[in-house]
């Protein structure tokens, strides 16, 4: 791959003119147990645009992306420092509800993880537990409107009560998508969203990230350069736990201020 | 991707060339030895398997042999038909007063036991009555109840034949009353049949009279006991173990407690039930409510551990899914996590509450060795099981107890595999719910 190449597909990237910070990080260090995984990262995400994180394997894209919607809490051994808000107030605060920030602030995981329950739950759920729909048409049109949003809908429509885990693996993948968007969140973060589909499942997952921004605010990790010149308007790149670099894709792409940057999206290392 | 420059760092310097390997022969001589060693032990290992199932299915067999054999006559009753000329008998009862509420009074007044003996003597010879159970007046009285138009006629009533009767009808007695069964058979007085007696009776000091009913309706009651609270206890106290208490030295404690529990000699539950449910909370004795809170003391742990160990194995990938689009953390127990788990909190179930089913020892602690003649009416009264019923049994000299105890064990049998197929039931439809 040609940094010539990333250039275009970046260029075509507009950044939003009207830009509202949705969330911020200042100064957040996450420890798993002893060790440090992330090192004084500050970042800002806007409502209006699509935000990437790239980075090498084990340089710590997850366990950021999950400090942004508290699923580290899950972890015994994680702990997280410095502030991060959602709308101006501060998500570790002790007055913020953890079950109303994960509802904002959806997440679809790095391994395809469907309920072992039928098609139709797996997106019924979400909705079904926070009241979102009074009626049972309601909840049809949810969960259709969810799948198709994910690309999902021509192949399911006529097995909804099969088993979420009797998917693909790309299905599954898109059924996860389906189910976080189902819940209507301010927020989506996707942690590789695409590594387990085909060109064409990836296609789908980013025309509807298109469709979706500025909607919600998206944060999506990825491996893949192209993928984050196409969908994403601003790009972070992380390095061994630390914030390299942060700015307009465009930017990044095509004229990167540190040389760590510049030789992991043209492929030097990584 | 660059492999000398992974993670930014620059390789220090070139590996040297690692030896040229001799191409392996995938066809030659050794690889087809190894080949064939690998199907020997692959049929050594199916043997050997197909070999241990089938002496346990050998054991089984036996063990079923034995006790149809011996417990499928003590389903069975030989009957003698006994002639009773009411009118000409002493027996004095008022047929008026058997319609009204007097009747239970006007029965136990009459002497219809001298009645019976009187009849059979008539009809048998001298001794007659020795042919007959110790019970046979009590048939003859239920049959006034049921009919008093039968005391102004004569009346041929079948009453439950004495044991060594019984048991040479089954060929299985001493020559003379063998001789004896003859005579009658030929006379053409004796049937045999069900032994309705033996479903619907408690223990009794005759073997004729004996029934399983009592101890089976203490064990329903005690395993009812045991159940209600073993279960809910036991999957709460997993749940909470797991998905709620911190990991630290009180968790570690309790931790190993409950394994030690799990260990305990069952007879240890029964002193300790003997303490506090009979001598510090003044319980009733022999009740199948103290018989099952001991069981579910002896049960939970089982439960616990079986419990912890089906919601470690639920894939922590699924509470993330469902924390992550906005679930508590109730919600993601008892909707995913629940659910996922319940098939082998179920197995662990079935294996506490068969056991605490055959458990003999820590219900005679509390008194439930008692001879107890007529079935429980509720949780706290006087009560025995069957096990300890199939115990005290075994243990009477009178012969007549012997197909009597390996019937109750049949009953108990049934009783396991009822339970058991309801729990397998149970678990396989939650297995195929997704
Ligand atoms: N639960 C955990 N306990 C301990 N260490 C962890 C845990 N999760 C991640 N780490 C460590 O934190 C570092 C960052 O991991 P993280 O999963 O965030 O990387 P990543 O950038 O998402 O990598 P990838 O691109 O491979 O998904 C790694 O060194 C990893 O070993
Ligand atoms: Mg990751």
């Amino acid at each position: 791959m040609t940094t010539d190449t990333l250039n275009d597909l970046a260029a075509h990237q507009q950044v939003a003119p009207v830009e509202t910070l949705k969330m911020t990080a200042r100064g957040v260090n996450v420890f798993y147990g002893a060790k440090q995984a992330i090192n004084n990262v500050s970042i800002d995400v806007t409502q209006e645009n699509v935000t990437a994180f790239i980075g090498p394997s084990g340089c710590g894209k997850s366990t950021f992306l999950r400090t942004l919607n508290r699923m580290n809490d899950t972890v015994s051994s994680a702990r997280v420092e410095g502030e991060i808000t959602l709308d101006g107030e501060n998500i570790y605060a002790a007055s913020m509800d953890v079950v109303q920030l994960r509802a904002r602030v959806g997440m679809v995981f790095q391994k395809p993880n469907p309920f072992p329950k039928s098609i139709y739950e797996n997106v019924a759920y979400g909705p079904r537990i926070h009241g979102l729909a009074s009626a049972k048409n309601d909840m049809d049109r949810i969960v259709e409107q969810s799948l198709r949003r994910a690309g999902l809908w021509d192949e399911v429509k006529d097995r909804l009560t099969d088993s979420g885990t009797a998917l693909s693996g790309g299905q599954q993948q898109r059924l996860c998508i389906a189910r976080a968007i189902a819940v209507d969140p301010e927020v989506i973060l996707m942690d590789e969203p695409c590594s387990a589909l085909d060109p064409i499942a990836t296609a789908k997952i980013e025309e509807l990230i298109h469709e979706l921004r500025g909607r919600y605010a998206i944060v999506i990790v990825t491996h893949n350069m192209q993928q984050a010149a196409r969908v994403s308007q601003r790009t972070a790149f992380f390095h061994l736990g630390t914030l390299v670099e942060y700015g307009d894709t465009s930017d990044i792409f095509t004229n990167p201020r540190e040389t760590r940057t510049k030789d992991y999206i043209t492929g030097r290392y990584g | 991707m660059n492999s000398t420059l992974v993670a930014g760092v620059p390789a220090t310097g070139a590996e040297p060339p690692a030896p040229a390997r001799t191409p392996t022969d995938w066809r030659g001589a050794k690889m087809q030895g190894s080949i064939r060693r690998r199907y020997a032990a692959e049929r050594r290992f199916r043997l050997l398997g197909l070999g241990a199932v089938l002496l346990s299915a050998g054991f089984l067999v036996f063990l079923l042999w034995t006790m149809v054999g011996n417990g499928a006559r003590g389903f069975t009753q030989t009957e003698l038909r006994l002639d009773v000329d009411f009118p000409a008998s002493t027996l004095m009862i008022d047929p008026a007063a058997l319609a009204g509420p007097g009747k239970d009074a006007a029965l136990a007044g009459a002497d219809i036991e001298g009645a019976t003996t009187a009849a059979a003597t008539a009809a048998f010879g001298t001794d007659g009555e020795r042919l007959l159970s110790d019970g046979a007046w009590l048939t003859v009285r239920d049959a006034i109840a049921a009919d008093p138009t039968i005391l102004r006629r004569k009346a041929q009533i079948w009453v439950p034949a004495a044991t060594n009767i019984d048991l040479a009808a089954k060929g299985d007695a001493a020559p003379e009353d063998e001789a004896a069964y003859a005579r009658l058979d030929k006379a053409g007085v004796t049937k045999t049949g069900l032994n309705l007696t033996f479903l619907k009776n408690a223990d009794s000091t005759d073997p004729t009279l004996v029934g399983v009913w009592g101890a089976l309706k203490g064990s329903l009651l005690t395993m009812f006991v045991t159940i209600v609270l073993a279960f809910p206890v036991g999957v709460l106290s997993a749940l909470y173990l797991e998905e709620y208490a911190p990991r630290n030295r009180w968790t570690d404690l309790i931790e190993v407690s409950i394994n030690n529990l799990a260990a305990v000699p069952s007879i240890i539950f029964g002193l300790l039930g003997l303490a506090v449910f009979l001598n510090f909370m003044d319980m009733p004795r022999s009740a199948p409510i103290v018989g099952g809170l001991t069981l579910a003391l002896m049960t939970m742990p089982v439960i616990v551990i079986a419990g912890r160990n089906a919601i470690k194995s639920v894939p922590p990938s699924i509470r993330d899914a469902a924390l992550g689009i906005g679930a508590s953390r109730v919600q993601v127990v008892f909707h995913h996590v629940l659910p996922l788990a319940l098939p082998g909190i179920l197995t662990g179930t079935i294996i506490g509450m068969a056991r605490a089913l055959g458990e003999t020892a820590p219900l005679l602690m509390i008194g439930m060795r008692a001879f107890i003649a007529s079935p429980p009416g509720g949780l706290t009264e006087p009560a025995t099981v069957l096990p300890v019923q199939i115990f005290l049994w075994s243990d009477e000299v009178s012969r007549g107890f012997v197909e009597k105890t390996s019937a109750a064990i049949i009953v108990l049998l049934v009783f396991l595999m009822l339970m058991n197929g309801i729990a397998i039931y149970l678990r396989n439809r939650f297995e195929r719910r997704w």
